[in-house]
C-alpha cells in the first residue's frame, strides 16, 4: 500500500511540465474573457505619485521617461499611459524621453495610445505646424492658445477629452545617447541637450520651454523602467538639483527600490501591474477618467496566475513530504 | 607610452570630474558643460567601432560558411536595413520612422512582439520552477517560501478578497522593513565595492580595462 502511495506522490512530483504550462495558459486567458474586475485598494507609494501630479497645473511640467524595452511593456506601459492621460487631463505640460533607443519606440506607442481616436476619452493632437499661426501672434499661455484655436471654428470630436498642442502640452524628445549625461546636461538646459524634438521641431522655440528651461523648473520625473536605468534619475537628477523623482518599475524590481522610498529620494513608486492598476483606480475615484484601463483588467489575470502558482507550490510540498522524499529518498524517474 | 597616456587621461579626468561635482563655480560649470558635450561625441566613435567590429566578425562567418552562419545574416541584414529605411529611403515610399513606415512596421510588428513574447514566457517557467523547487526543506527555506506566498497573495486583489486587508498589511510590512533592510545592506556593499574599484581604476591600480592582465 505504501509503495502504491509513494508512486502516486512520485507521479505528482514528476508531472510533465507541459501540463503546468497549459494550466498557466488557461488561467491567463479566461479572466480576460470573462472580466471579473476584483476591487483593488491603493497604497501610499502610488497615492503619493497620484496626488503630486493631481496638484499640478498648466504652469507646471513633468517628465515621463520611457526607460523600458518592449519586453516589459505589459507592466510599464500602463503606468506611463495612466500618468500621461492624467497630465493631459490636467493640462500639465509633459516632456517625453527615453533612456534606450527601444524606449523611444515605447514613448511613441504610449502617445499613440492616449491620442488614438478609437479609444473613448482620447486627446486630439494639434501638431506643431497646425497651430503655427497662433504662435506667430505671440500667444503662449494655454488658455489663449485654446481660445484662438476654438475661434477658428475647430471643434472636438464626440469621444475626445480635449486637445493637446505639440510644443505647449507635450514634447516628444525621445532618445539621446549616453542618457545619464543627458540628465546631467538637462539640469542646466533642456534645449541644449535636445535642440530638436523627435519630429524635428525646434525645442527652444516651444512655449513649454519658456517656463521650463531646465530640470530645475520641472515638478516631477516619472521614470517607467524595466532595468536599473531609473536609478540614474536619482543619482544625476535628485541628488544634484533636488528633482522630484517617481519610479514606475516592474514587480520583480520593485523590492529593490524601497530604500530609495524610505530615504525620500523618490516620492513614490508604482510596482508592476499592481502599481499601474492602483493609479487607474485613483484616476477613476478622483473623476479624471470614467473607466479603468488595461492594468486593472490585467490584475484579474495576475490573481488567477498567482493563485495557481501557490496551489502548485502547496501540491509540490505535500507530495514531497507525504511521499517521504524529504528523507533523501531519490525519485526513480527522470523529470521532463 | 601606449599604456601610460590612457592611464594619465583616466587619472586626470577622473580626479577633475570628482572635484568638479563639489565646486559650484562658473568655471567648474563650464568644464562640466564641455564634458557633457564631448562625451557623447567620443561615444559616437565607439558606435562606429562597434558596428564595424560586428560587421567584420559576422561577414567572416558568412564567408567561411561557419556553423550556424545564417544567424549572422539575421544579425547583419536588420543592422543595416533598419537605418536604411529610417534615414535614407524617402517617406513617400515607406521611409522615415513615423507611422506608417517600414521602420515602424518592423519595430511594432517584429521587435515588440518578439521581446514581449520572450518576457511572457517567464510566467510559464516560473510556475514550473516554483512547483519543482520551492520546498520547505529547512527552516530558512520555509521562511522564504512563506514570505513568497504572502507577497504573491498580497500583491493581487484575490488575496484581499480571500483574507481581507490584514494580508496586504503583512505583505507591505515585509516589503517596507525586512526587505528594505536587506536591500540596503546589499546596496551599501555594492556601493563600497564600486567606489573601491573606481578609485583603483583612477589611480591606475586596476588596469584590466587596458586589455592587459591587471595589477
Amino acid at each position: 500500500m505504501s509503495t502504491v502511495n509513494n508512486n502516486v506522490w512520485e507521479i505528482m512530483l514528476n508531472i510533465d511540465r507541459r501540463w503546468i504550462f497549459l494550466l498557466i495558459g488557461v488561467v491567463a486567458i479566461i479572466p480576460f474573457l470573462i472580466g471579473i474586475g476584483m476591487p483593488i485598494s491603493t497604497t501610499k507609494e502610488v497615492e503619493d505619485i497620484f496626488y503630486h501630479v493631481n496638484e499640478l497645473g498648466s504652469d507646471d511640467a513633468i517628465f515621463i521617461s520611457f526607460d523600458f524595452a518592449p519586453g516589459t511593456q505589459a507592466e510599464n506601459m500602463p503606468m506611463a499611459v495612466a500618468v500621461l492621460r492624467h497630465a493631459f487631463a490636467k493640462n500639465i505640460p509633459v516632456f517625453m524621453t527615453a533612456f534606450f533607443p527601444l524606449g523611444h519606440g515605447m514613448a511613441v506607442s504610449g502617445l499613440d495610445h492616449v491620442t488614438n481616436p478609437e479609444i473613448d476619452g482620447y486627446f486630439q493632437i494639434v501638431s506643431w505646424d497646425e497651430w503655427a499661426y497662433i504662435r506667430e501672434t505671440g500667444k503662449t499661455s494655454r488658455s489663449d492658445i485654446l481660445a484662438a484655436w476654438r475661434s477658428e471654428g475647430n471643434t472636438l470630436s464626440g469621444n475626445a477629452a480635449g486637445w493637446v498642442f505639440e510644443g505647449r502640452d507635450y514634447a516628444l524628445l525621445g532618445f539621446c545617447p549616453m542618457f545619464h549625461l543627458v540628465i546631467l546636461g538637462m539640469t542646466n538646459s533642456i534645449a541644449n541637450q535636445y535642440p530638436e524634438d523627435y519630429h524635428g521641431n525646434p525645442v527652444a522655440e516651444m512655449p513649454m520651454l519658456n517656463e521650463h528651461k531646465s530640470l530645475r523648473e520641472v515638478d516631477l520625473v516619472l521614470t517607467t523602467s524595466g532595468s536599473s536605468a531609473c536609478v540614474s534619475w536619482v543619482v544625476y537628477g535628485r541628488e544634484k538639483i533636488g528633482l522630484n523623482v517617481a519610479f514606475g518599475v516592474t514587480a520583480v524590481m520593485a523590492t529593490d527600490y524601497y530604500p530609495y522610498l524610505q530615504a525620500e529620494q523618490i516620492i513614490g513608486q508604482m510596482g508592476g501591474l499592481r502599481g499601474a492598476a492602483e493609479y487607474e483606480v485613483l484616476m477613476v475615484e478622483n473623476g479624471i477618467v470614467e473607466t479603468t484601463g488595461k492594468a486593472f483588467t490585467g490584475m484579474d489575470v495576475q490573481s488567477a496566475a498567482h493563485l495557481l502558482i501557490i496551489l502548485l507550490i502547496i501540491m509540490g510540498n505535500v507530495a514531497y513530504f507525504a511521499g517521504g522524499f524529504h528523507k533523501k529518498q531519490r525519485l526513480t524517474k527522470g523529470r521532463r | 607610452m601606449k599604456r601610460t597616456v590612457p592611464l594619465m587621461i583616466v587619472m586626470v579626468g577622473g580626479i577633475l570630474m570628482m572635484i568638479q561635482y563639489f565646486i559650484p563655480h562658473q568655471y567648474s560649470q563650464t568644464l562640466f558643460d564641455y564634458y557633457t558635450t564631448w562625451t557623447p561625441i567620443v561615444g559616437a566613435f565607439a558606435l562606429v567601432l562597434g558596428v564595424g567590429s560586428l560587421t567584420r566578425v559576422h561577414s567572416h562567418r558568412i564567408k567561411r560558411k561557419a556553423k550556424n552562419w545564417p544567424y549572422s545574416l539575421a544579425v547583419l541584414i536588420p543592422l543595416y536595413l533598419m537605418p536604411l529605411f529610417a534615414l535614407l529611403i524617402p517617406k513617400s515610399i515607406g521611409g522615415g520612422m513615423d507611422n506608417p513606415s517600414v521602420f515602424d512596421f518592423l519595430f511594432m510588428g517584429i521587435q515588440v512582439p518578439i521581446q514581449s513574447t520572450m518576457f511572457s514566457l517567464l510566467a510559464f517557467y516560473i510556475a514550473s520552477a516554483a512547483f519543482r523547487a520551492f520546498r520547505a526543506k529547512s527552516a530558512l527555506a520555509t521562511v522564504l517560501l512563506l514570505a513568497a506566498v504572502v507577497i504573491m497573495l498580497a500583491q493581487v486583489p484575490i488575496g484581499e478578497v480571500i483574507f481581507g486587508k490584514g494580508l496586504q498589511i503583512i505583505g507591505l510590512w515585509i516589503l517596507r522593513y525586512p526587505n528594505l533592510a536587506a536591500k540596503r545592506a546589499i546596496m551599501l556593499g555594492v556601493g563600497f565595492g564600486m567606489l573601491a574599484t573606481n578609485l583603483k581604476i583612477i589611480f591606475g591600480v586596476e588596469r584590466n580595462w587596458l586589455g592587459g592582465t591587471g595589477g
